[in-house]
């Protein structure tokens, strides 16, 4: 697998400043590895923190359902569904996935015609307030993969692009 | 961020490349981005029947479902 990476900036809350940044068009063993053992070590004390302060389950994050490792095995090899993550500090600090064949434009304008989906897209948990992380580690990582989506959108031609829902 | 490319060169027969051409017209895109999205749809579906799944049309109006056989 060959993997284009790009340099980007993310912002520290900590130190005020930005830090340089990898985007990687793809999500390989190296993220995934980060998933189990960086992510879900703190995804499950952000869950406690979010219990003990009251916080109801239906507000807690949908993501924390979500297997990085089996939807990117699933997705191996798929042109559909190419996979982009971004590492800061030698560490994955988002990933996501898009779908650019199954689904197309729904408004009457563009109905039919072909767009870049969001499938899945996360953050690490450290960057997410609604985690109760502060400060966050580092804040740009959405505005970046969606870049990147809308990036593709483009090199395919379409006419609409991705947006956050 | 761009993933290098290879090209390669297409004959297609009058017939072929009036669809193509009909579908570039109709979504708006190249002939590239039509084929590359034919290979990824070719490959979506190919995966998913080795896999044991059909592949069906359904007529929500007329509630019929016809299998599309791919032999």
């Amino acid at each position: 697998m060959t993997v284009t990476i790009s340099s980007v900036f993310l912002f520290s809350p900590q130190s005020g400043q930005a830090e340089a940044a990898e985007l990687w068009d793809a999500i390989t063993e190296k993220q995934l590895i980060d998933w189990e053992g960086e992510w879900l070590p703190e995804l499950f004390k952000a869950l406690q923190r979010l219990r003990r302060a009251g916080v109801e389950r239906k507000h807690w994050p949908q993501s924390r359902h979500w297997d990085w490792r089996r939807k990117t095995d699933a997705l191996q090899g798929i042109l559909a569904n190419p996979g982009f993550s971004v590492v800061c500090g030698g560490v994955t600090q988002g990933m996501m996935l898009v779908d650019t064949t199954t689904k197309r434009c729904r408004l009457d304008s563009q109905k039919g015609k072909n767009l870049v989906y969001v499938s899945f897209v996360e953050s690490a948990p450290w960057n997410r307030k609604e985690l109760l992380f502060d400060p966050l580690r580092y804040r740009g990582v959405g505005t970046i993969l969606f870049r990147a989506a809308i990036e593709l959108s483009r090199q395919e031609g379409n006419r609409s692009h991705p947006r956050p829902g | 961020m761009a993933a290098s490319k290879k090209t390669m060169t297409l004959n297609l027969t009058e017939a072929e490349m009036n669809v193509l051409e009909s579908l570039c017209a109709k979504k708006e895109l190249s002939k590239t981005a039509v084929l590359r999205q034919a290979l990824r749809l070719y490959q979506i579906v190919e995966n998913r029947l080795e896999g044991g799944e059909r592949l069906f049309f359904e007529d929500e109006k007329k509630k019929e479902k016809s299998e599309v056989m791919m032999l």
